[in-house]
């Protein structure tokens, strides 16, 4: 009877108990991913691309919840405050998550570089300078800034607002270069200002390579330099910065994974490893080239900070340098 | 030519789609139900589905947008005839001849010649529009900032003249729609303006909240506070429907007249389907050699601005489709459409998206086709809908615009301010300040600001750039004609005259 009374009591702990088990194996429940831009967008379609291959390999659905707005910030707060359990992440990209947390620091009610940890740095999506084929005849960075410097304050830039990071890295060119030039912040960004390009209103800006391609073939902008590290693929004649005398010159559009800084390790770790798994999947790769991304995550969680870390410090010297005043 | 046919099929493959047929299905009896509905408008039902196009493809959304701004004029003549009451304020001018009609036994002939004279116009734009598109973007294709900014100019002024009613009103409510849209981080300086402090406002008012709170919730607010109108039905009556050889012989050149006219009208900015049924009418009673048989049942006054509603409200695509620019309220809430998709009105839409542009139009004259199968033979099923009692709508509407609001940025605070949007929407009516003015200004003033400042920055400050390109001087004329226009007193007086014989 007491041998009963045991093992019924044994089995009453294992019903008990599996429920509690099966939350330690993470991940027991679907992800949710925030993320602080519209459906539609670059870096939601890196998410989602992502998010498909991590639901092969963590067995659990992945779901992204577009939460756009203030910089970034409505949905960096959301999930720095949400249960540090690797169920609610977010992904950002280098505006939200490396210049927003340096220009409007204030205006956090988090502090973000202790309540954020990166988990991985996820993709790329390269950037070349573009210049305007109408009446514009430079067709290399040297030759731009030589004829930028005959007429000071008469070049025009277009950028997709103030502050922003094709801003920043123009105003860098200029003062390293020694020109002069005046920007034209439009919000739409290049679908909102090929058009005065090709009309030569606007003569140079920086874009992405999704959005430079159809123009370049179809003769209306011509590519001055590349920001990548490397050539790209597909314009082998276009230097990178460093080639053409400016190292270090402008910036890479990244997209990244964050979660709660208070996340236990063993769960970083396990998402770590499933993102690089992910981003190393032949599907992950030929879906990312048909949007001229590349993917390339970071090696350990302890890159992955070093990298955030850089990526802050950089701004901050940057910001420092480049006195944009956004107060008004 | 080529490329015309060329063009056309290929507009024919996409709409022809099961996918695509069955949203223009969709967004023709939709159209149909808020026509014959009165109080619901096909601008507050776009408002209201503009959120769930987020989850469709670009073009099949727009093709079910599109199905209910035109399938409402078909559907509110329904109403309009048998129930003397204007399903649509496009209707108005329908209900003094077409309820006679009615009443002398003939709403079956008032009907058909309803429908037959708006698939007739309907076909007649939609081939307008098909023509007419391509050499207008090329031209748009050559626009720059100043351009954009005379062209913006030109249209405010044209939406202010061509609003019915008080003009003080128009040009409050559209500088009330300017200010709404200051709201936000200045894109040149990175400045907040009138944000109070408040992070979320940063981006400024999202243009769904506005637009399903001023025109979806404040009007069902005024429809609930308003008593029940008497609906007297008459649908005992609807027999025949063929057409008298007389009746024929008196209608087809008013269809003609009636669609030549709202093909113009349409183009216009502030124009659209109403001035262009005000206009066919007013037109018809020029015209007719017996003006006295009007608002007796004379059969031209439901030909002409049945014809001319539809007609206009097909050809008031053609600026937003070339140019990028919203001549009235739905237009506005079709950028606002496209914008949620990530595409950038404008002429670059018809080279880098064909099949959008071409399926959008192919699929009109789809939608005009059934929309005379849903009208003619369904007319007992439309009729029966007028006897849903509108509390239970209503509060079906307001959960629906809840949600929709909402799941668009999943965002709480945008429901609120939906709701205070529908308060404010609610005052406007009851004010009788038109609240369409003020959506166009909210999309064209910060449209017209960047530009003006974009040029002004092009020019390096010279603001002689507005009248040394040929382009934007030509603009700035014409917009300077319209106001002298309106403050002739001769005119003036006419322009009440036609906004009057509702």
């Amino acid at each position: 009877m007491i041998r009963f009374g045991v093992l019924l009591a044994s089995l009453l702990c294992i019903v008990l108990s599996s429920p509690a088990q099966a939350q330690d194996k993470f991940p027991s429940k679907p992800i949710k991913i925030l993320l602080p831009y519209g459906a539609g967008s670059a870096t939601d379609i890196i998410t989602r691309i992502m998010c498909e291959q991590l639901r092969q390999i963590l067995g659990q659905s992945c779901v992204v919840e577009n939460k756009p707005g203030a910089f970034g910030i409505i949905a960096i707060e959301e999930m720095a405050r949400a249960r540090p359990d690797g169920y609610t992440l977010q992904v950002g990209n280098v505006s939200t998550n490396a210049i927003t947390p340096v220009l409007f620091k204030d205006k956090f009610n988090i502090s973000y570089e202790r309540d954020v940890v990166p988990i991985a740095r996820l993709a790329d999506l390269p950037t070349l300078l573009m210049a305007t084929t109408r009446n514009f005849p430079p067709a290399t960075l040297a030759e731009f800034i030589a004829y930028a410097k005959q007429r000071p304050g008469k070049l025009k830039y277009a950028s997709p607002g103030a502050g922003s990071f094709p801003h920043y890295d123009m105003e860098i060119l200029s003062q390293r270069a020694g020109i002069e030039m005046v920007p034209i912040h439009i919000k739409a960004g290049p679908p909102g200002f090929i058009n005065d390009m090709g009309l030569g209103d606007i003569q140079v800006a920086y874009m992405n390579v999704a959005t430079s391609a159809p123009q370049i073939r179809a003769g209306v902008l011509k590519p001055l330099v590349t920001t990548t590290d490397a050539r790209l693929a597909d314009y082998p004649n276009v230097p990178t910065m460093a080639e053409a005398g400016y190292p270090g010159v402008g910036t890479t559009l990244w997209a990244g994974l964050f979660a709660p800084a208070a996340t236990p390790p063993a769960v970083l770790e396990t998402l770590h490893k499933a993102v690089v798994q992910a981003l190393n999947s032949q599907q992950v790769r030929d879906a990312y080239a048909k949007q001229n991304v590349r993917a390339g995550a970071s090696k350990s969680l302890d890159e992955a900070k070093t990298w955030l870390k850089g990526e802050i410090a950089n701004w901050q010297k940057i910001t420092k340098e480049i006195k944009i005043d956004l107060s008004e | 030519m080529g490329d015309f046919v060329g063009n056309i099929m290929l507009g024919f493959g996409v709409a022809l789609t099961p996918i695509n047929l069955g949203f223009a299905f969709v967004g023709c009896l939709v159209g149909t139900l808020v026509g014959v509905l009165p109080g619901i408008g096909p601008v507050a039902t776009v408002a209201m589905l503009l959120p769930l196009t987020f989850y469709l493809e670009p073009l099949s959304g727009l093709i079910m947008l599109a199905g209910i701004f035109y399938g409402a004029q078909y559907g509110g003549s329904t109403t309009a005839i048998l129930v003397n009451m204007p399903g649509e304020t496009s209707s108005v001018v329908t209900c003094i001849d077409g309820h006679q009609m009615a009443r002398n036994g003939r709403a079956g002939a008032a009907l058909t010649v309803a429908a037959l004279g708006s698939f007739f116009a309907g076909t007649v734009a939609t081939l307008l529009i098909a023509l007419f598109s391509p050499p207008l973007a090329r031209i748009g294709q050559s626009f720059g900032a100043p351009e954009y900014f005379s062209l913006m100019v030109l249209g405010l002024i044209a939406a202010v003249v061509l609003a019915h009613g008080s003009i003080t009103k128009a040009v409050a409510m559209v500088l009330l729609g300017l200010l709404l849209g200051l709201v936000g981080t200045d894109g040149q300086t990175g400045g907040a303006r009138f944000t109070f402090g408040a992070i979320i406002l940063s981006d400024g008012i999202g243009f769904v909240p506005l637009a399903i709170g001023v025109f979806g919730l404040g009007e069902v607010i005024a429809n609930l506070i308003s008593p029940q109108h008497r609906r007297d039905l008459l649908t005992s009556k609807v027999s025949n429907m063929w057409l008298t050889r007389d009746e024929f012989r008196q209608s087809w050149p008013a269809v003609l007249r009636g669609t030549a006219i709202g093909s113009v009208l349409g183009v216009l900015p502030g124009g659209g389907a109403t001035l262009s049924a005000f206009a066919g009418y007013v037109l018809e009673k020029k015209v007719a050699r017996d003006p006295s048989r009007f608002g007796k049942g004379a059969i031209e006054g439901v030909a002409g601005p049945e014809s001319a509603n539809n007609a206009g409200a097909q050809t008031s695509f053609i600026p937003m489709l070339t140019l990028g620019i919203p001549g009235n309220a739905v237009m506005a809430l079709m950028i606002g459409a496209l914008t949620i998709h990530g595409i950038q009105p404008g002429p670059q839409v018809m080279t880098e998206r064909p099949t959008l542009f071409w399926g959008m139009v192919a699929s009109m004259w789809i939608g005009n086709l059934m929309l005379v199968v849903i009208n003619l033979p369904l007319i007992g099923m439309w009729v029966q809908l007028l006897k849903v009692p509108y509390r239970m709508l209503y509060l079906a509407i307001l959960l629906f615009c809840a949600i929709g609001v909402y799941t668009l940025n999943n965002n709480a605070f945008e429901v609120i301010l939906t709701a205070v949007f529908g308060v404010l929407g609610y005052v406007l009516i009851r004010l009788e300040c038109e609240p369409a003015p003020m959506l166009l200004g909210f999309i064209l003033g910060p449209l017209m600001e960047e530009n003006l400042r974009r040029a002004m920055r092009i020019s390096s400050g010279d603001p002689m750039i507005f009248v040394e390109r040929p382009i934007s001087l030509g603009l700035l004329i014409a917009a300077g004609l319209l106001l002298l226009v309106v403050a002739l007193p001769a005119i003036r007086g006419k322009r009440e005259e036609v906004f009057k014989e509702g």
